[in-house]
Order: C-alpha cells, then structure tokens, then sequence
C-alpha cells in the first residue's frame, strides 16, 4: 500500500472537510499508521495509560473548555506531554477557538495541528469514510466481473476460455460490465469485496480477432457500472470427461479474496455451450439463496420425505396380518 | 450386458447424496448404466433419474450394465450398494 501522510489528506480533502493548517507545517509529512481516530479527553486530564497516540487526535469542545479551566502551569504541562508522543495529526473541531498555548506546542513539536468548521461528529463520521477507503485492502484479480441481475458475477479461468465473449453476450442480453481481464477488489467492510476497472482501462475490452472494443461506445450508458459487489465466482474449465462437476449443489464451495468467503461454482464450458443462461440462472439461485430458499436442499428434503413414507409403510404391511 | 440385482440397505434409502455418488460412479466408466425398480427404469448417469427411483431401505434394485467394460462398472456399482454408499 502506499504510504499516506498528512500532507495528501489534507491536499485532497481539505475542502471537504474545511481544514485549515493552524500550526506545524513540518508536521505535514507525517505518516498515517491506521484509519483509527481518537478523542484524547482522558489523555488530557493526565491520564496517559493506553493512550492510542498513532490515531489522527481530534479535540472537540469538551477538551477545549477542559484546557481552558487548567491553571496555565498545569495546561502547559499537561499539553507538553501530550504532544511528546508521536501524533499523526491534531484537529479542532467546530472553528472553535484554539487557545495560544496549544498553537505554540504544536509548532515547536512541528506536530500538524488543523481547525476544521465541521462539528466533530460529523468530521469524524466524513474522516472514517475517507480513512477506511485508504487503508481498506486491495488487490487484483484476472477475471471479468458483470453484474447480472444486480448480482456481482466475477468470471475466472484460463486466458481464451471465454470470459470476455461470457461477458459480451451478458452486455447483450442487458447486464452490466464492470471489469474486464483486469479486476480491482477493495475489502469495503469486513465482508464486502467491492471490484471495479482500472481507471486507465475503463470499460474497455479485448476480443480476440477484433482487438480493442468500447463497450460503453457500443452499448451505452445502460450496459456498464463503475463499481459492484462480487458475490459469486464462476470458474470456467474446459469440458474435462474425467473430472467430477457438481450434480446436487448441495454443499456451497468458497473461495477467498482478502479474507472474504465468496460462493464459487464451477462451470464446465465446451464449444456452443450458452453459458449466459447458466450465469443468469447462477445469479437467481444466489438471489434465491441469500432470500433462504435452495432449491436443492428442499428438494432433497422432499426425496427424505417420500423414502422415510415408503419405508414406514412397507413395515406396516409386512407387520400386517388381518 | 450385466444384470446385478441389488437391496438398498443404509436406512434414508437412495436420498440425494447416494444419488450423486451412484452417478459419479457409473460416470467413471464408459458402458451404458441403467437401473430398474419395479416398471421404473432410468439412466444411471442421470442425477434425477437415480433420485426418481425414491428407493427406500429395502428396495430392490436391477442394475444392468452394458459396453466394454461392463464387468467393471457392475462391480463397482455393487459395491457402492454393499457399503451402503459410505466411500
């Protein structure tokens, strides 16, 4: 991952969340450790125990009037400890008003100290979002994700099985591309993989024996989505006689990006095999799983049902001798 | 052609998962796999087929079996009888 220091957050959000630098311009080229923010009340009062001071310190109003009330040998030692750890970056919420002690401190420690006008919950809410985003993981993955019926479709398998042409043909039928050959994951929540294209990509595609086409161009606006849920993997294999494919779907097989269990199936493909029916039927049955009904295990059920009914029956018979 | 008669003995009878294991067996050959219960005759490779049997504990089942490596296939597929489905 890349480094993110306090100079690129306050380069690109300082509108957003109305910062502006009070003091310790050095302070800017500090590193953000983690997307964990901290109310340091407690520290403030002298209680420096577990202090979580690698967490970007927001003060809010109940500091302030706490500062304000120090007798100014004790503010000034108390701020002095303070700011002796390693503090990504000090914000004050609400535009209140920053007493000169606390300016001072963070200038000589060149600690980045921030006025924000927003009200601190509304900074910290606005700074998780933006924070999570950064530091939540992310890789690639080759495939092509298209969301079919709303569910995120990642297609996987061997370069020339037909992924793009799959997805071609979804396009067609009125689904939406969102990544092909190249897919971006993010973890977006402890859950949740998030794909999108690469921005330099976009919705293009290439296809063997026309080269690069623009879906976007050819199908309109309709046909492509920036970004999408993955939820099911589909992995194409050529049509191997030898290999054993599911038959019941019964038991759910997984695989795991970032972390996440995601619902994988996998689909034999031959020469004139459809499989954008297949993948729209894949995406109902999701839907229809996650709304908890599978079909198999209640038609599974029913066959139990009917064995367990003709087995009690064949015991009265033979008990049977009226 | 090989004709085997067969009593299913585990107790759920042929439910789903003996069911697949029946398939995939006679699948791993390349003779032609039919079972027979009563007037009831389906293809041994076809997943809903086998489980259209509704086969309970104590069913009789007729397996016939017919290509190049019938004997095999057979064996095989009495065997997955005979150990109550358990591989």
């Amino acid at each position: 991952m890349d480094v993110i220091t306090v100079e690129m957050l306050y380069r690109e959000r300082r509108e957003q969340f109305e910062l502006s630098l009070l003091a310790g311009r050095e302070g800017l080229k500090r590193k953000l450790a983690n997307s964990e923010i901290a109310r340091p009340g407690l520290a403030l009062t002298g209680f420096f125990k577990r202090f979580a001071h690698s967490r970007t310190q927001v003060i809010g109003q109940t500091e302030i009037t706490y500062l304000q009330d120090l007798p100014a040998d004790a503010l000034r030692d108390r701020l002095g400890r303070f700011f002796s750890f390693d503090l990504p970056m000090v914000v004050v919420t609400k535009g209140l008003n920053v007493p000169a002690d606390l300016t001072a401190i963070a200038e000589e420690t060149q600690t980045a100290l921030f006025s924000t006008r927003l009200s601190t919950s509304e900074f910290i809410s606005q700074l998780a979002v933006y924070l999570d985003g950064l530091f939540a993981p992310t890789t690639t993955k080759h495939g092509t994700l298209v969301d079919v019926f709303g569910v995120g479709l990642l297609y996987t398998g061997s370069s020339g099985i037909g992924k793009s042409e799959c997805a071609l043909d979804l396009v067609e039928r009125g689904h939406r591309l969102v990544a092909d050959d190249i897919v971006h994951v993010t973890r977006k929540a402890p859950k949740v993989i998030i794909g999108l294209a690469s921005e330099m990509q976009g919705f293009h595609m290439e296809l063997r024996g026309i080269g690069i086409i623009d879906i976007e161009r050819l199908f309109g606006i309709q046909s492509v989505r920036l970004q999408k849920r993955v939820e099911v993997e589909v992995r194409l294999e050529l049509w191997d006689s030898k290999a054993e494919y599911d038959r019941l779907g019964l038991e759910s097989k997984y695989t795991t990006i970032l972390g996440v269990e995601i619902p994988a199936v996998t689909i034999p493909v031959s020469p004139g095999k459809n499989i954008t029916v297949i993948s729209e039927v894949i995406a109902m049955t999701h839907m229809l799983k996650t709304y908890g009904e599978n079909p198999a295990e209640l038609f599974s059920q029913r066959l139990a049902e009917e064995l367990r009914r003709r087995k009690m029956s064949d015991m009265y018979l033979e008990r049977d001798f009226e | 052609m090989v004709e085997q008669i067969v009593t299913v003995t585990n107790p759920l009878g042929i439910h789903a998962r003996p069911s697949a294991l029946i398939v995939q067996t006679a699948s791993q050959y390349r003779s032609e796999v039919r079972l027979i219960r009563d007037e009831l005759e389906v293809n041994g490779k076809s997943i809903m087929g086998v489980m259209m049997l509704a086969a309970e504990m104590g069913a009789q089942i007729m397996i016939k079996v017919w290509g190049d490596d019938e004997q095999d296939c057979s064996a095989a597929l009495v065997r997955a009888f005979a150990v109550r489905f358990d591989n």
